[in-house]
Order: C-alpha cells, then sequence, then structure tokens
C-alpha cells in the first residue's frame, strides 16, 4: 500500500491513464477521473454505462491499463454485480490468487447516476454490493448535446431548457439519496481540488461496500465556457458553495470544507454561458436571488 | 448543382455556418440539403459540415467527394489525415483557406491545381474568443465567392441562424461575416456549379470478405493498456502551452496534476514536461501555473519557430 497523501507533493506524479482519449479539451470529467485512477491504481474493473466516457474505450483504443467493460445506460450496477460475483467465485474456488483480485468500479455520468440508473444503483447498495461507484456530473446529458437531466442546476439553459429562465427544475440530492441507503461511503469531489479528491478515494479505497464518489465536472461543451477556465470554475463551484465538498461516512456527514467568506453564487454564475441570460440583456436579480438564498439556505442548515 | 465543404475543428461553428449558407441559399431560392459530419470525438477535433444547392430537387445523398468549393477554417488542419480537406478536389474546385499565407504558398504546398484564395485575417486564432466567428467569417466569404447570394440574403440567414444569440454577440458575427463578405468581392462568382453526377457513374467499393467469426474472436476486445496514446490529440490544438523553465518553480503537482489529459509529465530531475503529441491546448496549465511560467502559442507559430530551428 501507498504512503498516505497528505499534502499537494505527495499527489502521484505518474499519470496511469493514457492520453489520447476523445475527451473534449479541458473536460472536467477526464481530470477527476485521471486524479481518480491515479490513486486507484490499474487493478480495477470499469464498469460503465453510456455517456460521454464511453468513447474513453472505442476498439481498438482504451487509455485504461486494466479492464473495461460497457453496459446499457441503466444497468451499470447490475454490470458490476456480475463482474463482482464473477471475480467471488473465482478466488473461493482458487483459480484466481486473492493478491489478483479486482476492484469493481461503476462510471456513469449523472443522467445515469441521478436519473435513468438509479433503481439499479439502489438495488445494488440493497445488496451491500462491494463497488466503488464513481459519477462526473456535468449536470446534463452531455454525449448527447447537453439536454437537462435531474442533476441540471436551477435556471441553467440547457438544449431542453433554452427560454429565459432555463431550467425550471432544482437539481436533486442524489449524496442525499445515497446516504439514506446507509452505505459505506459518499463523497463529493472535484478536479480542480485535487488533494480533497485524492484523500478520499484513498479513503473509498480502504473499505468495503457500496461506496460514491461524486465529482462535479466543469464542461466547456455543455457549460459554455473557454477550457482555460476549467480548473477556476471548478474552484469557484466550492468557494460559492455550489459544490459543498463533504462525506458521509459511519452514519454521519462531515463537511471537509466550509467556504469562508463565502463568494457570491453570481461570480461562478458569470463565468459560464448556460447562465448569460441571467445577467443579459438585463439582470434578472429575482432568479439570481433565489439562487443565493438556496445556497444560503443549506450553509444555514450546515453551521448550524 | 452548388456542391460546398465546409472543413474546420469541433467548436469553431462549422456546423452552423454550414447551416446559414444553407438557409442563405433556401432565401434564394434554391433547394438546399445541409448537414455536419463528425465522430466521437470532441472540440478541437477536425469535422466538416457539407452544403449541396440547386435549381432542382436534389437527389444526391451523402458526403460530397466532388466539391466546387471547399472552405478551410483552420489551416492548421491542412497536415492532418483525419481532415481529408483534398477529398476529390480538382482543377475546378475552388478552394478558400483562411489563413496568413499567400495562395501560392498553399497551391505549391497542397501540389494542387484548384484556384486557391486566401481570407487573410492572420489573428483569427490567435484570439480564442474569435473562435465562434470563424465559422461565420467562412460562411461570409463563401457566400460571395458563390456570387449567387445577396448581402441581404445572407443577413436574413444569419439572424435567422443565429437568433438565440444576444445582441452583441449577433452582432460581432454579422460584421466579421460582412467583413468577408467584403473582402472576397474581386473573386464574386469564382465557384461554378459543378454537373449532374450520374448514378451510373458510380463504382462500388472494393469489398473485402469477413468470415462470420465466433464472438469470442469477433468481438472487440483490447488486450494491450492505454492503447490510447496513439491517438495524436496533439493535432487538436490551436494553441500550445511552453513552459518557461527559467521561471519554473518545479510545484509539478499543480500542472501535472490539473491537466486533463495527463499530458503533463515528470521527468526525472523534478521538472514539468508536456507532451505535444497528446496536449490538447486546452490552456487550464497555463490558467493554473502559480509564477505564469507557461505561455500560450498559437500553433501555426509555434511551428513555423521550430521548422525554422529545425533548418
Ligand atoms: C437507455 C438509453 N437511452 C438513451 C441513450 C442515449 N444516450 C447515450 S449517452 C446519453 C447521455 C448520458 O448522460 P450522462 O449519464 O449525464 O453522461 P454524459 O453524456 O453527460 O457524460 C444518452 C441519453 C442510451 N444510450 N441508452
Ligand atoms: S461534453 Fe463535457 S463531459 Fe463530455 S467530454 Fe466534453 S467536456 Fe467532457
Ligand atoms: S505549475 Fe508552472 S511553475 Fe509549477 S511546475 Fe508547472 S510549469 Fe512549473
Ligand atoms: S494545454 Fe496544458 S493542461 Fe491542456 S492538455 Fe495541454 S498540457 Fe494539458
Ligand atoms: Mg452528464
Amino acid at each position: 500500500m501507498s504512503d498516505a497523501i497528505r499534502r499537494m507533493k505527495d499527489l502521484p506524479s505518474t499519470h496511469l491513464l493514457g492520453t489520447g482519449t476523445p475527451m473534449c479539451a479541458g473536460c472536467g470529467g477526464l481530470e477527476a477521473l485521471h486524479q481518480i485512477y491515479d490513486v486507484l491504481g490499474t487493478n480495477t474493473v470499469f464498469v460503465n454505462a453510456a455517456g460521454c466516457m464511453t468513447l474513453l474505450s472505442v476498439y481498438p483504443f482504451t487509455p485504461f491499463r486494466g479492464s473495461w467493460l460497457y453496459t446499457a445506460m441503466a444497468c451499470a450496477p447490475a454490470g458490476a454485480q456480475g463482474v463482482r460475483d464473477a471475480l467471488d467465485i473465482l478466488l473461493t474456488s482458487k483459480r484466481l490468487p486473492p493478491e489478483d483480485d479486482l476492484q469493481t468500479i461503476v462510471l456513469t455520468g449523472d443522467g445515469a447516476a441521478y436519473g435513468m440508473g438509479l433503481s439499479s444503483t439502489s438495488a445494488a447498495i440493497d445488496r451491500n454490493l462491494d463497488f466503488l461507484y464513481i459519477c462526473y456530473d456535468n449536470e446534463g446529458y452531455g454525449n448527447t448535446g447537453q439536454q437537462s437531466s435531474p442533476a441540471t442546476p436551477h435556471a441553467a439553459q440547457t438544449a431542453t431548457n433554452t427560454g429565459s429562465r432555463g431550467f425550471p427544475g432544482y437539481k436533486k440530492d442524489l449524496f442525499g439519496i445515497w446516504a439514506a441507503h446507509r452505505p459505506a461511503y459518499v463523497a463529493t469531489v472535484i478536479g480542480a481540488e485535487p488533494l480533497d479528491l485524492a484523500k478520499k478515494i484513498e479513503k473509498a479505497k480502504s473499505l468495503r461496500g457500496p461506496r460514491l464518489i461524486l465529482a462535479l465536472a466543469p464542461c466547456p461543451t455543455g457549460w459554455d465556457f473557454d477550457p482555460a477556465e476549467s480548473v477556476e470554475i471548478g474552484r469557484l463551484a466550492v468557494r460559492s458553495g455550489v459544490w459543498p465538498l463533504k462525506e458521509y461516512i459511519d452514519g454521519k456527514v462531515i463537511h471537509n470544507h466550509v467556504p469562508h467568506p463565502r463568494a457570491p453564487v453570481e461570480e461562478y454564475l458569470k463565468t459560464q454561458g448556460r447562465f448569460a441570460h441571467l445577467f443579459s440583456p438585463e439582470r434578472n436579480d429575482a432568479l439570481l436571488g433565489e439562487i443565493q438564498a438556496h445556497i444560503d439556505a443549506y450553509w444555514a442548515a450546515v453551521n448550524k | 448543382m452548388y456542391r460546398i465543404r465546409f472543413h474546420g475543428r469541433g467548436g469553431q461553428g462549422i456546423k452552423t455556418a454550414g447551416r446559414i449558407l444553407g438557409t442563405a441559399f433556401f432565401e434564394e431560392g434554391f433547394e438546399v440539403q445541409d448537414a455536419p459530419i463528425y465522430g466521437a470525438e470532441r472540440r478541437g477535433a477536425p469535422m466538416f459540415a457539407y452544403v449541396r444547392a440547386a435549381r432542382a430537387p436534389i437527389q444526391e445523398r451523402g458526403v460530397i467527394t466532388h466539391p466546387d468549393l471547399v472552405v478551410v477554417a483552420d489551416e492548421t488542419l491542412v497536415p492532418v489525415p483525419a481532415a481529408n480537406l483534398m477529398l476529390g478536389v480538382t482543377a475546378d474546385t475552388v478552394l478558400l483557406l483562411n489563413s496568413g499565407e499567400t495562395p501560392d504558398t498553399w497551391r505549391q504546398r497542397l501540389n494542387t491545381g484548384a484556384t486557391v484564395i486566401a481570407l487573410p485575417v492572420a489573428d483569427a486564432i490567435t484570439d480564442r474568443a474569435a473562435l465562434p466567428h470563424i465559422g461565420t467569417r467562412c460562411t461570409g466569404a463563401a457566400a460571395r465567392l458563390l456570387g449567387v447570394i445577396s448581402r441581404a440574403a445572407l443577413e436574413r440567414a444569419l439572424r435567422t441562424e443565429l437568433r438565440a444569440l444576444d445582441d452583441a454577440s449577433l452582432k460581432a458575427n454579422l460584421d466579421e461575416a460582412f467583413r468577408a463578405f467584403d473582402a472576397m468581392a474581386a473573386h464574386e462568382g469564382v465557384v461554378h456549379e459543378g454537373a449532374a453526377i450520374s448514378a451510373r457513374a458510380y463504382e462500388a467499393p472494393d469489398w473485402t470478405d469477413l468470415p462470420f467469426e465466433p464472438a469470442r474472436v469477433a468481438a472487440p476486445d483490447i488486450f494491450a493498456p492505454a492503447t490510447s496514446v496513439q491517438v495524436r490529440t496533439g493535432l487538436w490544438r490551436t494553441m500550445r502551452p511552453v513552459i518557461d523553465y527559467a521561471h519554473c518553480h518545479r510545484c509539478v503537482w499543480v500542472c501535472s496534476t490539473l491537466c486533463p489529459d495527463s499530458a503533463i509529465h515528470v521527468r526525472a530531475d523534478g521538472a514539468p514536461e508536456i507532451d505535444y503529441e497528446h496536449c490538447k491546448g486546452c490552456l487550464v496549465c497555463a490558467a493554473v501555473c502559480p509564477p505564469h511560467a507557461i505561455q500560450a502559442v498559437p500553433e501555426h507559430e509555434a511551428a513555423k519557430i521550430e521548422a525554422g530551428g529545425a533548418g
């Protein structure tokens, strides 16, 4: 086992995920995945539901050094059950030495994690499946042109919400839904905060049972910003309190970082074309106020 | 029938360029077909769009292999095999390149008898904010070369297809399109309609028979690790990050961790090194480098410096 990661300097300097993937330049999801992979290592089987990251492995090219397998959009946790069962049979029948065992990883977007695949996820947690679920959350159906998903934030414009008020719904609380199942571990991360991310992956790796890593994934294509801004937008998501960095473990929720002072959410919203309608042709103070009030209410409850 | 192909990269507005030109043709009473073609790859990867326009119903389908006009939005695509710019280009084709270099240079470089026209705005890709306007520039220029699209029809098409934009962006696009339209005045009507292509002239490709194999053999399994390194995503780049080692603090955990593409290695001496075969040019590294030791250089200039340095 590697030494614990405590400081930025301890972050892995050898990168395991291959270059040359078809993800967009500046993809926040790929940034998180490569950091996660560096810590998880190559003793992994990735079970991937349809989404942008399905395109990581298009025959004959793959960036993975371990195994990868593709399932239909709603079924990745069911696929993971099959993989885990097969590994367990090989282990008990002594056809696989324990040191060659593989970690079973589910990798999906938010469309699958918050929506289409939620029922098979819930069932897998109920069965106490030993797996790590990684969701890169770009807040929409990115691969098909950024239609809204249950992870889309209030008022964001998407391919299916082009009006002046954007998406009418509210982002679903997937962290809370997972925690309500009382699984082994749930954590939010973001590629722009690599130290927090690496520590959480180390912790997740050391545990058994159902575990979720939920990574906010700034998406230059779907959110409409210059790819160079990807990390700055991720940091702003944390500083403004839009994306709380937190963990659920042993029945408790811990906030790893309480932003103080908290940046006004406007600073975050202004960086992205999907929110441009809140500022021009004229400011929509009512909607901006509503978004800010939501975030304030969240942190007021945390700080109680 | 007019057959036009626009080549560019994802994110440059090439799909929209094709649509605008199609709508402008339609405004002039033509029958029109337009479609973009792109693969699994994303922003920055080569893609193209095509437009057919005729005074009679269009029966032809599919990718244009006998173009009358080929528009190249981004000259860095020329050496990219996947872009396939020269597909079907003959002496009757007009080739319009967004480029600071002369048409003669391009005729020689491409070894083509085609009529080459340069749309000279050299700073086009120095400024990343201008990227979304490249498409509309190309449309404006193409419209003038065709000679059958009036300024008024072009404007109506732009306003229709860009109606989702705010006033300032719409105006910037209109200005860009008309500047290109005006710049091409001397070449008005240089593109000629291609002749009808008879279905009888169709040549079937050479088929390769594949035996029907069991799934164990035929399933697309990959048995080698990290084969993606064979894909040269460095060709997507329009801007190149260059490390100034004199000012680099060797805080590699910053740039090498935050590069989304794992394209910054840490050398044995602890210094960062950019893998230009694969760096996509997102410039995240330049944005996050604490002492600002990474500069962004337009790829065509960097390539020139490299060529000069080698020679
Ligand atoms: C059952 C099913 N419905 C629709 C699709 C088409 N589809 C492919 S990828 C995708 C979007 C997935 O969104 P998300 O899970 O958020 O991943 P992202 O594309 O954003 O990476 C959709 C709708 C599909 N593959 N399967
Ligand atoms: S659309 Fe967004 S999530 Fe998908 S590859 Fe591009 S940047 Fe990444
Ligand atoms: S972040 Fe900048 S200063 Fe630090 S190692 Fe990278 S290039 Fe050098
Ligand atoms: S520009 Fe920098 S961050 Fe982006 S792919 Fe290239 S090396 Fe990585
Ligand atoms: Mg998504």
